[in-house]
Formats: C-alpha cells, structure tokens, sequence
C-alpha cells in the first residue's frame, strides 16, 4: 500500500489535539421548559455533572477524524512500481486471434498498469498490432488522458486475423510523440511472422518497455481437418509445450449440438498433433463447424463447408435399357445402397461429368478408347474415385484388352466356382486385410460368389487388392491414378455372379468407398464469392465487417485471412464456401520476451485499488452515528425521529429485493411440477412453466403466478389446476402415499401432464423413460386412454389445434377415452413424449433456450398454444366441449 | 383572515366535547352525593308538621288543619317548603401562559383541565339552581343551563397573562372558586385572599399541577426556562436537585393550605394524571357541606 499525498498523514499529529478539545468542552444542555421555574432559580447542584464526553464517544470522534486524514491522503493498495520515464505511455496491445482465450485478462492488466500511469499524470496512446476491421493501415492513436483511453480499450476486440508486426514496427518508428515515452506490452505469445525482430526492435526504441507477461502457452490453433473414409482426421497446431496436454475438438450441427468429440493428445514439445473423429456420414453430412474446446477465439474454430461433406456419386450402367429393372438390372442394388447417404446423379458419362462429382460407379460398362475414356481418366487424374463392377461385357472387352482405365489387367474370360458342370463350390469371401479400407468390416459367411473375373497375376497385386475370396482370389482391386483412384469389383453390381450385392456388407463396403473420395466444393473457378457471415475474434459468426470483400472461387486455399478477407462462409446459400484461419496461416510460433523489458505477470498486476473513497465513506458512516449517539445523549433523539433515521440507514443499502413468490398458493392460480429429483430437469420444467405461464398471462384473460414445485404427498396438490410431471429414466416408484395423493388429485378434477420427454422426433433423447413410466404408472388409476385428435376438447379450449408438438413433434398424445363421462369427461391425464417444458422454457431475457426439433418458429407457437389449451382445459374444463358437438346440435335442430 | 377563520372554526369545533364531556362528570357526582333536601325559602313544598306555639299564623294550612279532625291547636299544621335560596358562586381559573404547558407525560395541560373542572362544577351548579358568575370584567352571573354556552365563549376568549383574578366587586357572602397553579409568590396570595374575606367571601382554592411539576423526572444536564419571562436556571444534573425541589414545592403548598385555612377557604391540588372525577367530587364536598 502506498500513499499518493504522504504529506496529509502529518494531519494524523492533531489528533491528540483534537481529542483534548472534545474532552473539555461539555455536551450541550438540553433546554426544557418548565413554569416552576421559580422553586428551581439558585438552586445549586449538590454534585458536578460529568460534563465529559463518554470516553468511547471520543475514540468514535477521534477515529472518524483519523479516517478522514488517511483517506485523504489517498492510500492505493496493491500498487506496482512506478512506469519508467515521464512522458507519455504507449500501450501496445495485441489484438490477433490469439489474443481472445484470455482477452478479458490482458485487459484488466492493461487497465492495471495504466492505473500507474493514470496516478502518475502520464498522457497514453494505443497500438494495437493487428488491423482493425475496417482494414486501415495499423496506426497509433493520439496521445490522450488515460481516461479517455481507457473507454477505448474497453470497446476493443481481438480480431480473427493475425497480428501483422511489419505495420506495428512502422507505427511505432513514425510516431512522433514518443520523448521520454514509456511502453506497455501485451503480448499474445506468437511471433506472427518473421518480423517479430524488427518489431521488438522498434519497441525498444521507442522507450522502456514493460511486457505483461502471460503464464500460460497459448492454446492451439485448429486447422481444417483431413477426410478420411469413415472419419475426420483433427489437426492442431501449437507453440511446443513442457509437458503432455490434451485437447478437446468437438464436431458441432448447424444448430450448435454437440455430435462427437475427439481427444487429442498432445506429447511435449509437439508442434503439430492430430486425432481421429470417428463419424456415421449421416452426422457427417450435418456439421458445420468444429470448436476446440475452451476459450473461445477465432483458431480455436474450422468451419466446414461442402467440402467436407457431400458427395455427389454418378451412377453410369452398360446397358441403359435394362438397368433399372427391379432385383436384375445393373444398377438396381446400387441406387439403393448408395441412396441414403450420397446425392446420386444418373445420365451419361458426358452429362455427369460437366458437373462436379465425388464418386463415379460404373455398373459393367466396358471403357473402349474414345472420348469417353479420356474425360473420364482426366477426371480421375484431377481427384476422382471410379468404382467399376465386373460383368459380362467387362469380360469381353478385357479379352479384346481395350479397356485400360482399371487398376489391374484382366484374363480373358471370367471364372465360374460351383455349378451344374464344375466340382468346386462357390467361394466365400476371406477376411479384410488391414491395409484395406474395408478392415474391420465383419464378412459373413452367406455371401458366395459364383462367378467372377480375374486379375492377372502380377508382384503388387496383393498390394491393389481390398478385398479377396478365400482361396485368395481378388475380389476389389484398386489402382492410384493421378490424385484420383480407381476401384474395380470383380463381380456384377447385381445377384448375377454373387449374393454380395443383397447383403447389408455391400453398402457398408460402398459407403466406405465413397467416404474415401475428396469432397466437392459447389462452386469452383473464377466466380466471386461474397461475404455472407464472418468470424469474429471470439469464433462466433457474425455479420461481415465493412471492410470484407469477396474472394474469387478457387482462391480460397490460397488466401489468407486480413480485414479484406475475414474466416467465414462466402457465397450463397446454397453453395456456402469457407475461408478458414488455419488454412493459411503459419504455424504458432512462440515469441521470446522482448529483451530488456520490465516483465508483470497477468496475475500479479491485479488491479490497484484505491482505498480513499471507502474510508471517507466508512468516516461519514462513523459521523452519522456521532450524531445519533449525540441525539440521544441529549435527549433529543426521539423514538419516531430514531425509527425513521433507521428506515433511511436501510434504504440507503442497495439491495437486490427480489419479489419474491406469496408462500401461499391458495391466493393465486399457478401451475406446478412434480420434482424428479433431476436438477436438471426440474429446471426445464420450471422454466417452462414460467415460460408457459407469461404466454398465457400475456394472450388470455387467466393471471398465472410463479410455478411451484410439489411432492405428492407433502404438498397440498388441491392447489394447483394443472401438474406437470417430467419422467426421468431412473425415477423411484411413487411411495403409498403419494400415489394416495396423485389418485385423489386426479379423482377431485385435478390434471397431470405426464411427459416422458422421448418420443417423436425426439426419440432417444431420454432413453428409459417409457420403462420408468410404465413403472411409476403401476398405482395410479389411469383411466383408459385413446389418442388425442382434432375432435378432442382440449384441441378446442383456447386454439384450434390439429397438432400438439412440444420440442418434439410426432409423437401420440394420450387422453382420458371421450366415452367416459366421470369427471365431466375431463382427462386426469395426459400423457406424451413431446418435452413439452423445454419447448416453453424462456430464460428471463426472453429466449428460448432450446431448440425445438425439427426447429421452426411454427413448432414452438403450436408448443405455447398446446400449452394454453392445456390451461384452459384444466381452468375451464369441458366448457369448450359444447362446440365439439355443434355439428351433432345442428343436425337435430334441422330434424 | 382565512388564518382566523380556521383559529375560530377549530375554537368552535371544540366546544361540544366540552360541554358534554363537562355534563357527563356533573352526571357522575350528582348520583354520588344526595342533593341539599331541608327546610328553607322557597315555593316548592316540602313537608307537614305539627304547630308549635311561636308560628306564625299565616302559615298554617288550614285545609291540611281540617282534614286531620283534631282540636286546635293539636291539629293545626305548618306547611313547609323546600329552601331554595340561590346562592352566587364566583368561579376563575388562571389563563396565564404557565398553565397552557404540559409535560411530555400527559396529553393535557393545566389550563384545559382547569376550563374541564370550571364548567364541570358550573354545570353542576347550575343544575342545583345555583347562579354562576365568571370573575372578570363586565360579566353577568349565569342562573340557568342555558348560560353555559355563554361561560364556554367566555373562557374561550379570555386570555389574561395575569397569574391572580382581577379585582372586581363581589356578591357579599358569596363563595369564590379558583383554579390555578398557584406558584406565585405567597404574599400575592396573602394579599388575595384577606382581599376575598374582606368582603366577606369564602371558597375554594384548587392547585392545578402536571405531574412533571410534582416530580420534577429530568435527568442530566438542563436548561430550564420559565413559560413567563421568569428567567432561567442551568441544572447540571437535574436528578440531583429532585429532594429540595420537592421541599419548595411542599413549602409553597403548605403555605398555601395555612393562608386558606385561616381565612376559612378550602385549599386542594389536583393533578392533571388523575381522573378530573377526583377533583370535582371534592369540590363538591366542600362546597356542599357548608
């Protein structure tokens, strides 16, 4: 602790002083009047009065003055030593990508060090080293009080770029301003390039330099990942580290699921460090972007486009005639294993290939010399995958040896195992090998193949086979061809020649092969692709910055990213590319302390706090009870003055006074949950219930309150219209008592919506709870139960609703069967899977935070009009049901 | 003006409460204590008796004579009738500024508890038949009930700083009732009183205190000011001068009761935390049982 104005504390000598003149001087008499004033004149006091303070009232007094000279004094703790120099300060902060993990951090020790300066009446400027979005030349700001430069370091951002040293070098050598100037430098730890030197060099120059220093590496960069067959290769980029860490890459959904993780290990002293992301090609085929986990920065996200993801397969058959036909024509097994999961494309060879495409199956389509053959070699060269099943033509032109685009030469002919005329038998196929993408894939042993054509034996044709019959015979053979690569399966793609193609191992088998091929951008060449959404410094998409620009097509894995060309999605809609931060940039590289410089760390430059206003505040506080104490010394403290005095005392602490719920529920209508034991989904259910409630407060005549949470058998269920019921998987059988209560709540009109929370287009959510209900259900009187439909009452009480979705949509709702005329024929339950409470959750800034499934605005709407139907029905019964039967009335009206 | 208007609008608004809170404590005493029933001047009658010899005969009644059948002068009866000689009673209470005070103790002060006994004891009066006549300048005495509202307005107007009653002829043989704190020098009182039987009156003097005056419950250091530009006295600690306040305060009072008794006045003191019950019950007394 230091102080700013030492020379106050000399004030701290009159205090002995000041207590010798509260010590002799009397409290003030109080004054009375009285009319037998005159029994009273000369009357001498038998005893002196103690005219004295009360000694503690002195040490209060005393104390209160001390304060008051200490605070004015301006004492400042935690202060750090002084800035060197006595001109201006320049703050040089460093605003690339990798500055946003702990931008917070960097800024408060900014702030921290600049308090010096501030103390010391230092004028400052700001550098920041990497361009601004707008893409003006880097430049130092003017030399300003550090008031004003602080709002300006509060509004800064770290950008998703990296920091361009070369401009903050020659900033720094113009600046004009810097006599007897001071720096403070907050680095990101990277040296951004190759001219760091020169940077620190100019740093150096301009004055003493004092770096705040971090003590933490910086986290990796994530760089677009490789494609592999059925998963993602995740590679990160670091500065080398001591010691082993792991890192977290999660693969993330256009709507911010979570959909798999990879671990990646990274050994010390590692620069670069992958790992695999194993993945279905459905999810595959659904990510948007991948996310390294912890603080959010722009390198710590890859978005990914078409790339990544689809693949277009064309599918090009020998006889166009035929090739369709159900269970014998070429290509009728292949369009439907390959459906699912590719964007298949039919035509001819010429058709298919004007357009971008993965993957190009050829179903016994022999490739004699020609126009055809050469666009496709050329195709394959660029990157292509062609996939060729065997067949009787293939056969044939083989003898002729014509067709050369296959990976290995044929024999003339094709071989038959088994038959009417032949002693063997047909052949099964041998396990994969390990080299083969194919490994792992489980053979079974139904497959036989009885016809086939064979490869000529060669010395690397083990090595070009994927997969092989039994007795070794090459079953898939494949050959690299340029970038590209061609397949061959020694079958036909129908039941002719083997059972492979009706087996669920042929599509798992093409699958892997087109996971294999590269991916497609939409849009290539020379077309300009503008800005549609951009990553800002903390990975999070946003508007693009003024100064975006659009990049030519196929230049996108050649530009780096700069204000003029930000990381996001350029282009349309429909054909999204993206330009990502690690595509183009070096790799981290970690930059050595500037030489020479002051170092701080982060932690211990907390900032400086000034103690001066909280002691005259605690000196004003001690006067205040100077004076009640004196008030009441002399009397004058009267109990209504006192009480009100303490009302202010109070009002005068701010306090957060939430309103909060009327214990008693009885007063007000609400709705209630039943606790499942699950935070978590108690905390669902509340928010949707307080979310269901405002919606119905704000659309219809009912006032709800607060929701509660109720346990049957504890709580006084006859409260509440309406219980909701979330069922968790592990949810314990009601006890006798509670089923007691639950029974004779829904006997006296009450409603329960039971929600198991795992249906429709939710299934697999909440696995279990079907089970659970079944089991929960066991002692309750649940009437017989029909599907909900348009007819029912409760699709009429406040809306006309066809639909009931809550963050799921599809499932059956379940109510009391419309025969049953006890209770008015309303239900005692209703029981769905819709997750009716995550869809009216709303935090209480007004957003929904989950998302419903399949998603859409409309979908939620229908959730909240449900939702009031449901509190219609339960406040108002079947008093809607009367227009249920106004068709019925009408007609025997009309009778 | 409309500062006026308000004073006299909210001197009105409180004579009802008074006048009734007045009749009801003259209701109280009046079934307490039996009404004066004797023989004397007047015209309602009273009773029969035998003659005997020195009556006059202009009192027998002769009709009663005849009807009793018996010989003269063994049947002759006198006719009686009740005394209803009324008598002028001379009521004042202090106004000055030592009465309008009160402590903290009590709601009232002693001037209001004061104007409550005085038309207490007028009502009272009246009801007996008695005339009432307030003492002080130009006044007329009062013989019926409805003359009371007339008393209450002259209350209400009258604010003499005066501590003592203005010297004003008085009815001979009349009797005088004063209310006042009487902490005025005893000389003056001396004066007053052999003033009085001078006349010759006799009466009542009713000491009206506030508790705090008897009490004297200050603690601590404290200016006292007179309510009277009497001056003032710093009490450095005021519990420590309780003892001889209280032997001042006795002193004053019993020479107080000495000068009364002398004169053949009765002399009480009243507290503004009792009941004014108490003090007009004894009022009653006094001047009933002469």
């Amino acid at each position: 602790m230091i102080f700013v104005t030492p020379w106050v504390l000399t004030g701290l000598l009159a205090l002995p002083v000041l207590w010798w003149l509260l010590r002799v001087t009397p409290p003030a008499p109080r004054s009375e009047i009285f009319p037998a004033i005159r029994f009273l004149l000369g009357l001498n006091a038998t005893e002196e009065t103690p005219s004295r303070t009360p000694w503690w009232l002195l040490a209060l007094r005393v104390g209160a003055a001390g304060l008051i000279i200490v605070a004015l004094a301006r004492p400042v703790l935690d202060a750090g030593t002084a800035l060197a120099g006595k001109g201006p300060v320049l703050l040089v902060m460093d605003n690339g990508w990798a500055s946003a993990e702990d931008w917070a951090r960097r800024k408060e020790a900014a702030n921290a060090l600049l308090d010096r300066a501030e103390r010391a009446g230092r004028k400052a400027a700001l550098l920041t080293t990497a361009e601004d979005a707008s893409g003006a030349p880097i430049a130092i700001t003017a030399t300003m009080p550090v008031a004003d430069l602080r709002a300006r370091l509060a509004a800064m951002q770290p950008q998703p770029w990296a920091s361009d040293r070369a401009g903050a070098a020659d900033a720094m050598e113009h600046w004009s301003d810097n006599a007897n100037a001071a720096v403070i430098y907050a680095p990101d730890g990277l040296t951004d390039g190759a001219d760091f030197d020169r940077f620190a060099t100019a740093m150096r120059a301009t004055g003493p330099v004092t770096e705040i220093c971090c003590d933490m590496p910086t986290s990796p960069l994530l760089l677009p990942p490789g494609s592999e067959a059925d998963r993602l290769i995740v590679h990160l980029a670091m500065t080398p580290r001591a010691t082993a860490t792991e890192a977290s890459v999660l693969a993330q959904s256009g709507d911010g699921r979570t959909l798999a993780r990879a671990v990646v290990s990274i050994p010390a002293g590692a620069s670069v460090a992958s790992a695999p992301l194993p993945l279905p090609p459905e999810l595959r085929n659904r990510l948007t972007r991948l996310v390294l986990e912890g603080p959010p920065s722009a390198g710590s996200v890859v978005l990914l486009d078409e790339r990544w993801r689809r693949r277009p397969v064309g599918l090009l058959s020998g006889d166009l005639s035929t090739a369709d036909t159900p269970f014998t024509g070429s290509i009728y097994f292949l369009k439907r294993a390959l459906d699912p999961f590719t964007e298949l494309r039919e035509g001819t060879a010429a058709t298919l290939l004007k357009r971008d495409i993965s993957v190009l199956v050829l179903a016994d389509r022999p490739l004699p010399a020609g126009e055809e053959r050469d666009a496709l070699e050329a195709w394959v060269r660029k990157g292509g995958l062609l996939i060729r099943f065997a067949g009787p033509r293939t056969a044939e032109a083989a003898t002729n040896d014509t067709d050369t685009l296959l990976p290995v030469r044929l024999l003339a002919g094709d071989r038959q195992l088994g038959g009417a005329m032949s002693w063997s038998q047909p052949a099964g196929l041998a396990p994969f090998p390990t080299t083969s993408p194919f490994a792992g894939l489980s053979v079974s042993e139904e497959i036989k193949v009885t016809r086939q054509v064979l490869a000529e034996p060669s010395a690397d044709l083990s090595g070009r086979t994927w997969a092989a019959l039994e007795d070794g015979t090459p079953l898939v053979t494949e050959s690299a061809l340029g970038a590209g690569r061609v397949v061959l399966f020694h079958v036909t793609a129908n039941a002719d020649w083997s059972d492979l193609p009706l087996s669920g191992l042929f599509v798992d088998m093409l699958r892997r092969m087109v996971e294999l091929s590269v991916g497609v951008a939409n849009t290539q060449g020379t077309a300009m692709l503008a800005p549609a959404e951009t990553l800002d410094g903390f990975g999070l998409l946003s508007p693009p910055p003024p100064a975006a620009i659009g990049l030519q097509a196929d230049k996108f894995a050649s530009t780096p990213v700069s204000p003029r060309h930000p990381p996001g999605l350029y282009g349309p809609e429909s054909g999204r590319q993206v330009l990502n931060l690690g595509t183009s940039i070096a790799s981290p590289e970690a930059a050595p302390p500037i030489t020479g410089a002051t170092l701080e760390t982060v932690r211990g430059s907390a900032r400086e706090r000034a103690l001066g206003p909280p002691l005259l505040a605690l000196a004003i506080v001690l006067l205040c009870a100077d004076m009640l104490i004196s008030l009441a010394l002399r009397g004058l403290l009267r109990p209504r003055i006192a009480a009100t005095a303490a009302v202010m005392l109070l009002l005068a602490i701010p306090g957060a006074h939430a309103l909060d719920a009327s214990p008693n529920p009885a007063t007000d209508t609400r709705l209630g949950y039943i606790v499942s034991g699950d935070s978590r989904v108690d905390d669902i259910a509340k928010a949707g219930l307080e979310g269901l409630s405002e919606y119905v407060n704000a659309r219809t005549a009912a006032t709800l309150y607060e929701p509660d949470a109720v346990q049957p058998g504890q709580t006084d269920l006859s409260l509440y219209p309406l219980l909701y019921w979330p069922i968790t998987a592990d949810a314990p059988e009601p006890t006798a008592s509670q089923v007691a209560a639950l029974n004779d709540y829904t006997s006296h009109g009450g409603i329960i919506l039971i929600d198991t929370r795992d249906s429709g287009s939710g299934a697999g959510f909440a696995p279990g709870t079907e089970d659970a209900l079944k089991r929960i259900a066991r002692g309750l009187m649940v009437p017989p139960l029909a599907p909900l439909t348009s007819e029912h009452v409760l699709s009429h009480a406040f809306y006309l609703l066809s639909d009931f979705p809550g963050r799921f949509t599809g499932d059956t709702v379940w109510v009391q069967r419309d025969q049953d005329r006890t209770n008015d024929s309303v239900s005692p339950v209703i029981i769905g899977g819709n997750d009716w409470a995550a869809a009216w959750a709303m935090t209480p800034d007004g957003n929904n935070p989950y998302a419903v499934i399949p998603g859409g605005q409309h979908q939620r709407i229908l959730a909240y009009r449900f939702g009031v139907n449901m509190v219609m029905y339960a406040l108002t019964g079947n008093y809607k049901g009367d227009q249920v039967h106004v068709p019925a009335i009408l007609q025997r009206l009309g009778q | 003006m409309p500062t006026d208007a308000l004073t006299a609008e909210a001197l009105g608004a409180r004579l009802p409460p008074l006048l009734v809170a007045a009749d009801r404590v003259a209701s109280t005493v009046a079934q307490g204590v039996h009404g004066r029933r004797r023989v004397g001047q007047g015209d309602s009658f009273w009773q029969f008796r035998r003659f005997v010899s020195g009556d006059p005969l202009s009192r027998i009644d002769w009709r009663q004579s005849a009807k009793s059948g018996r010989r003269p002068p063994d049947g002759w009866f006198i006719r009686e009738t009740e005394w209803e000689a009324a008598q002028t009673v001379c009521l004042w209470r202090d106004t000055s500024a030592s009465m309008r005070w009160r402590s903290r103790q009590v709601s009232v002060d002693k001037r209001d508890r004061a104007n409550l006994l005085l038309l207490s004891l007028a009502s009272l009066l009246l009801r007996g038949g008695e005339r009432v006549m307030m003492m002080q300048q130009d006044t007329r005495p009062i013989a019926s009930r409805s003359g009371l509202d007339r008393l209450v307005a002259d209350l209400q107007a009258a604010n003499d700083e005066a501590g003592l009653p203005p010297d004003i002829p008085l009815p001979r043989h009349g009797s005088v009732v004063l209310f006042s704190d009487f902490l005025s020098p005893l000389e003056d009182i001396q004066t007053l009183i052999a003033r009085f039987a001078a006349v010759p009156v006799t009466g009542y003097l009713m000491q009206i205190l506030d508790p705090a005056e008897t009490a004297l419950p200050y603690q601590g250091r404290i200016r006292f000011r007179g309510t009277e530009s009497d001056g003032e006295a710093l009490i450095p600690r005021a519990e420590s001068v309780r003892d001889a306040y209280a032997e001042r305060l006795k002193a004053q009072q019993d020479g107080l009761a000495r000068i009364c008794s002398t004169a053949g006045f009765g002399f009480g003191v009243h507290r503004t935390d009792h009941a004014p019950e108490l003090a007009l019950l004894t009022l009653y007394q006094a001047l009933a049982a002469k």
